[in-house]
C-alpha cells in the first residue's frame, strides 16, 4: 500500500494501481480522454499530464500511465501543468469543428467541460481547419463524424478488448488517421456496438436512434432495469423532463424513452449493456392493450374482475403460467393469491428471436426474460403440464393459445395488444415496469430496482393489484 | 581519417562484405573466443565498462540497458538491431550493412549470447535495398557456416537471425514502434513504463540497440572494455559514424573518434563547404537536433559532452553542412514536412502540432505569414517539450525552436516582405563547382 501525495494530501494507493487511478478513487479528479478504468491504457490525449515534485526539479508524466510509488509528490493543478493542459485543449480544438449547436453530445461532452475548465479562452489558430469526413455510416447503428474526433482510440480499445469483435480500427497516420470499420469485419455484428456511443469522450460516435431527437439537458434519467435477459443489467432511460414537455407535438413525445444508456453497476453489467438495451423503446412501447375484456367486449375493471373470479370459482382444474417478466413483488403477490388454488408453472415469456445473440461470455445470457431465477424459486421449475385443466390463467406474453385444452377457459393478462386478448374469456390490459416501481432478481440473485417514467395509461392494472382485487372480490363471494 | 578507425578499419572492395573476406580480416575470432571463454555476464560486464553509449541518436549507455535483462528470469530474451535509419541526414548504418554485414552478424551473436538471446531480429528500413540484400546474403552465408542457428561454432549456443523489413514509417525507428511493427501491429510508440527491457518484443524482456551500437561490440570484446574506454574521449568512448551531406565538399561516411574538433573535420577532412563558400551553420546530427552557427562549431570537438554544452547533440551522426545564403525559412518548411508527414497520430501534441506546424510554415512561404506566427510556432513546439510518447515531438520542436532562435530574422523578413532574405536556395554556379 504505497502512500503517494497528490496536491499535499496523502493518499493511500493500493499496490499496483496508477497515479490516476489512486486519485480518482480519493475524489480528485485528473482530466483524461483516453483514460477509462475499464479499457487498457491508451495514453495518447496527453490531458492527464501531471506534475512530480523530485530533487532535481521535477518532471511531467501523464498520470494514467504513471505507477504510484510510495512517498511521490504529484501535482495535479501547478501551473505548469495547467498550461500544458490549456496547450492540449489548444490543439484538440485545432481541428475540431466546435459544432456543438448541432451536436449530440453537447451537454455532456467531455471537450466542452475540459475547456470551460481548463482553457476557455478563443483559439489562437489562425490555419484552416483541416476537413474530413462527416456522417460516415460505420454500422447500421452508428455515424462517425471524423472532423469531431479526438482519436483517443476508446472505441477502437472497446471492441478489442471488450465486445472482442475487432471491428474498429485507425485507418492511416497523423493528423489524417481515421477511425474506420475493418473491412472485413463489420461492426453491426457487435451487439455491444452501441457502447462506443456512451464512450465517445466527444461527438464524434452518433446513435443513429438517437441522432437529433432531443438535447440532453431536456432529458432526465430513471433509473431501470433491462428485461432483455436474465442478466438484469442496470440502465438509465432517459426521457423528457417535466418542466420541458412538448404542448404542441405529439403527447407521446413527453412519455417516451428517448434513449438508453448503462447505468455502472459493478455487481451486474460493469458500465457496459449491449444494443438490445439500446433498443427497449421497441420493446416497451408496441401498442397497448386497451382495457378489461371478456371475449373482446371491453368492460370496466370491476366486472372484468367479478368475471374471473366467477370463472376461478367454477374451475375444478385450474392451470396458471406464471409470467417471468412480472417483478419479485408481483410474483409475491401471485404466490399468496394464486398458489392455493392453482397448478403454477413458470413461463418463457420471451425466447431468443432470430437472428438474436443467445449467448455469450460478456453480457447476454441465454433466457431472455429478468426475473425467471425468482420465478422458479417461488413456482418451481417443472415444464407446463395443462393437461385436465379446465381453466388457464396467463400471465405475459409468450404463449400459444392453440396449446389450451378443448374447453377450457382463459384469463389472460398481458400488456400489450394482441390477437389472443380478444379471444380470451377474460383480459386484462397490465402495466409495464416504466409505470411503476418494483425489482427484478437476475441470474446470480442480485437484486435490482427499477422506477416508473411515466403513470401508467387508462384502463391499464398492475398485476398485483388484480390479484388483491381478484381475492377481494373472492372474499365477499366466499 | 579523423582520428582511430574501428569500424572502416578496412578498405573496402568488391568482396569485402563476404564472408571469406572478413574471415581474412579476422572476422568471428572474437566470437569463438567469447563463447568458448567467457560466460554471458562477462560479456554484458565488458560492454558496461567499456562505457559505450548508443548511436542511434539517445546516447543511452548500452551496458545499463543490458543490465535490466535477467538472464535467469526464466522467460526468453530478444535482441533487436535497430536498422531502421530514418532520421534524414543519417546514412551510417547502411554503410556498415553495405559494406560490414558480417561485422554486424557476428556483434549481434555476441550480444545474443550475453543476453541468452534465442531469437534475434534486425528491423531494416524498407527502403534499404542494397544493404538488405547484403545482410541477407550475409545471414545466409553465416547459416550455411555454422556462425547462426544451432550449436553456433560447436558450442551449446544457439541463436535465431531474423532479418525484417520494415514499411518506410520514421517512426518504427522508434524502438517501441519498432516492436510494434515486427509484431504485425502499426508502428504505434508505446508509453513507458514498463520499459522494453522490461516487457518487449511479445511482452518479453527486450534489448533494442543501434546497428552502430551493436558493430561496436566485436571491437570492444576483442579488446577489452577498459581498452576500448580509452578510445575517443572522456565520457565518450570510441568513434562515431558520421554522414556528412549538405553543402560540402566531400560529403559521405567518416568514422570519426570522439574528441575530434568538428571545425577541422568539416573544413580538413571533408574539404569544407561546397565551392567555397562560407559555412552558415550546421544540423550536427539528424534535423531532430538544434542547429550550430558556424561561430559555434569553432570551439565544438565530436563528443556528446561538448556538443551538449553547445546546445545540441550528436544525434545520429547525420551532419547536414548548410552554406551562407540558404534560406532557412525553406530548410525549416521542408523539416517540418516531414514531421507531419511522418507523425503517427497517436498522440495528441504531435498529430495536431505537426499539421498546424506545416500550415504555418507553408503560409509564410506563401506569402500569407502574419504577426504570431513564429510565436504560435513556439508554442506549438513548447506543448509538444517532453509530452508525447515517443520523441518525435520534442524532435520537432528541437529543430523548430532551434532554428528560430538563431534565425528569427528570416523569418520576419519573409512574413514582411512576403518574400525569402536570400534567393531561395544555394545557386552553385556550375564552371566553379568544376573548378573546385
Amino acid at each position: 500500500m504505497p502512500e503517494i501525495f497528490v496536491d499535499g494530501i496523502a493518499i493511500e494507493a493500493k499496490d499496483g494501481q496508477t497515479v490516476m487511478e489512486a486519485a480518482r478513487d480519493a475524489g480528485i479528479y485528473i482530466p483524461g480522454f483516453c483514460w477509462h478504468p475499464n479499457l487498457s491504457i491508451a495514453g495518447n490525449c496527453r490531458l492527464c499530464m501531471v506534475e512530480v515534485e523530485g530533487e532535481s526539479g521535477g518532471w511531467m508524466d501523464i498520470a494514467c500511465n504513471m505507477p504510484a510509488t510510495r512517498g511521490m509528490h504529484v501535482l495535479t493543478n501547478s501551473p505548469k501543468v495547467q498550461e500544458r493542459r490549456k496547450a492540449m485543449l489548444e490543439l484538440v480544438l485545432l481541428n475540431h469543428p466546435v459544432d456543438c449547436g448541432v451536436c449530440d453530445k453537447a451537454g455532456e461532452c467531455m471537450l466542452q467541460d475540459y475547456h470551460y475548465e481548463h482553457n476557455g479562452a478563443p483559439s489562437v489558430a489562425t490555419v484552416a481547419k483541416h476537413r474530413t469526413t462527416k456522417f460516415h455510416e460505420l454500422s447500421k447503428r452508428i455515424l462517425l463524424d471524423n472532423e469531431r474526433c479526438v482519436l483517443c482510440s476508446r472505441c477502437v480499445r472497446f471492441t478489442k478488448e471488450v465486445s472482442k469483435s475487432h471491428a474498429l480500427g485507425i485507418l492511416d497516420r497523423g493528423d489524417h488517421s481515421l477511425v474506420r470499420c475493418d473491412e472485413k469485419r463489420s461492426l453491426d455484428d457487435d451487439p455491444y456496438s452501441d457502447n462506443v456511443v456512451d464512450l465517445c469522450p466527444v461527438g464524434a460516435l452518433l446513435s443513429k436512434r438517437f441522432l437529433y431527437k432531443s438535447r440532453v439537458w431536456y432529458l432526465d434519467q430513471t433509473p431501470s432495469v433491462c428485461p432483455g435477459c436474465e442478466r438484469g443489467c442496470s440502465v438509465d432511460l432517459w426521457h423528457r423532463k417535466a418542466e420541458w414537455k412538448f404542448a404542441a407535438l405529439d403527447p407521446r413525445h413527453n412519455v417516451a424513452i428517448e434513449r438508453v444508456t448503462p447505468r455502472e453497476n459493478p455487481a451486474v453489467n460493469g458500465p457496459w449493456i449491449c444494443n438490445k438495451a439500446r433498443d427497449l423503446p421497441d420493446l416497451l412501447e408496441r401498442p397497448r392493450g386497451a382495457g378489461p375484456m371478456l371475449k373482446g367486449a371491453r368492460v370496466d375493471l370491476g366486472e372484468a374482475a367479478g368475471a374471473a373470479r366467477r370463472l376461478i370459482d367454477a374451475a375444478r382444474h385450474p392451470v396458471a403460467l406464471i409470467s417471468s417478466w412480472a417483478s419479485n413483488e408481483e410474483l409475491d403477490s401471485a404466490r399468496a393469491t394464486l398458489l392455493p388454488r392453482f397448478r403454477c408453472f413458470v413461463k418463457a415469456d420471451h425466447l431468443p428471436q432470430p437472428g438474436e445473440r443467445v449467448a455469450d461470455d460478456v453480457l447476454i445470457l441465454p433466457d431472455k426474460n429478468p426475473n425467471g431465477r425468482r420465478a422458479r424459486e417461488l413456482f418451481g421449475s417443472a415444464p407446463a403440464a395443462l393437461d385436465g385443466a379446465d381453466l388457464v390463467l396467463i400471465w405475459g406474453e409468450g404463449f400459444d393459445f392453440a396449446q389450451v385444452p378443448r374447453g377450457a377457459k382463459t384469463i389472460l393478462m398481458s400488456p400489450f395488444l394482441a390477437p389472443e386478448n380478444g379471444h380470451a374469456d377474460a383480459y386484462f390490459a397490465t402495466t409495464l415496469q416504466t409505470e411503476r416501481s418494483g425489482h427484478y432478481t437476475n441470474f446470480e440473485g442480485v437484486v435490482s430496482a427499477f422506477a416508473p417514467i411515466r403513470p401508467a395509461p387508462a384502463g391499464t392494472v398492475d398485476a398485483a393489484t388484480l390479484f388483491g382485487m381478484i381475492a377481494a372480490v373472492a372474499r365477499v363471494s366466499a | 581519417m579523423p582520428g582511430r578507425a574501428l569500424l572502416m578499419d578496412f578498405p573496402v572492395t568488391a568482396t569485402s562484405h563476404l564472408l571469406a573476406d572478413y574471415r581474412a580480416r579476422g572476422g568471428y575470432a572474437t566470437l569463438r573466443k567469447v563463447l568458448t571463454s567467457m560466460k554471458p555476464e562477462q560479456v554484458t560486464k565488458e560492454v558496461t565498462a567499456s562505457g559505450i553509449l548508443g548511436h542511434g541518436g539517445a546516447a543511452f549507455p548500452a551496458g545499463r540497458k543490458w543490465q535490466v535483462i535477467h538472464l535467469d528470469d526464466g522467460q526468453p530474451h530478444y535482441l533487436c538491431a535497430n536498422a531502421d535509419e530514418g532520421e534524414p541526414g543519417t546514412f551510417k548504418d547502411r554503410w556498415i550493412l553495405e559494406n560490414a554485414p558480417h561485422r554486424l552478424v557476428e556483434s549481434m551473436a555476441i550480444a545474443g549470447y550475453a543476453l541468452q538471446v534465442r531469437h534475434a531480429f534486425v528491423y531494416i528500413r524498407g527502403e534499404f535495398d542494397l544493404p538488405y540484400r547484403r545482410l541477407q546474403a550475409a545471414v545466409d552465408e553465416a547459416y550455411d557456416a555454422g556462425l547462426l542457428g544451432e550449436r553456433i561454432l560447436d558450442t551449446d549456443f544457439a541463436m535465431d537471425l531474423v532479418v525484417y523489413r520494415g514499411a518506410g514509417s520514421y517512426v518504427c525507428g522508434e524502438a517501441s514502434g519498432l516492436l510494434a511493427s515486427i509484431e504485425g501491429r502499426k508502428g504505434y510508440p508505446r508509453n513507458r513504463p514498463p520499459r522494453l527491457t522490461v516487457k518487449g518484443l511479445f511482452k518479453r524482456p527486450t534489448v533494442v540497440n543501434n546497428v552502430e551500437t551493436l558493430a561496436n561490440l566485436t571491437t570492444i570484446l576483442a579488446m577489452g572494455g577498459e581498452a576500448f574506454k580509452q578510445i575517443g574521449a572522456p565520457k565518450s568512448p570510441g568513434t562515431q559514424l558520421v554522414s556528412i551531406s549538405g553543402h560540402v565538399s566531400k560529403p559521405g561516411v567518416y568514422e570519426v573518434e570522439y574528441g575530434y574538433p568538428v571545425a577541422k573535420f568539416i573544413y580538413d577532412d571533408c574539404g569544407g563547404v561546397l565551392a567555397g563558400r562560407k559555412l552558415k551553420c550546421i544540423v550536427p546530427g539528424g534535423i531532430s537536433t538544434k542547429v550550430l552557427t558556424a561561430a559555434e562549431i569553432e570551439t565544438v570537438t565530436y563528443d556528446h559532452a561538448s556538443f551538449t554544452k553547445a546546445g545540441s547533440g550528436v544525434g545520429s551522426g547525420g551532419m547536414i553542412v548548410i552554406a551562407e545564403g540558404t534560406c532557412m525559412v525553406r530548410l525549416l518548411q521542408v523539416m517540418i514536412r516531414f514531421y507531419h508527414h511522418e507523425s503517427c497520430g497517436q498522440c495528441t501534441p504531435c498529430r495536431d502540432g505537426m499539421g498546424w506546424m506545416h500550415k504555418l510554415i507553408d503560409g509564410i512561404v506563401a506569402g500569407r505569414g502574419q504577426s504570431g506566427d513564429l510565436e504560435r510556432m513556439e508554442l506549438i513546439a513548447k506543448a509538444n517539450d517532453g509530452t508525447t510518447i515517443c520523441g518525435m515531438g520534442d524532435a520537432c520542436g528541437y529543430a523548430v525552436v532551434g532554428i528560430l532562435a538563431k534565425y528569427r530574422d528570416e523569418f520576419e523578413y519573409w512574413i514582411v516582405h512576403g518574400r525569402s532574405k536570400f534567393d531561395g536556395r544555394l545557386e552553385v554556379d556550375a564552371a566553379e563547382l568544376a573548378h573546385a
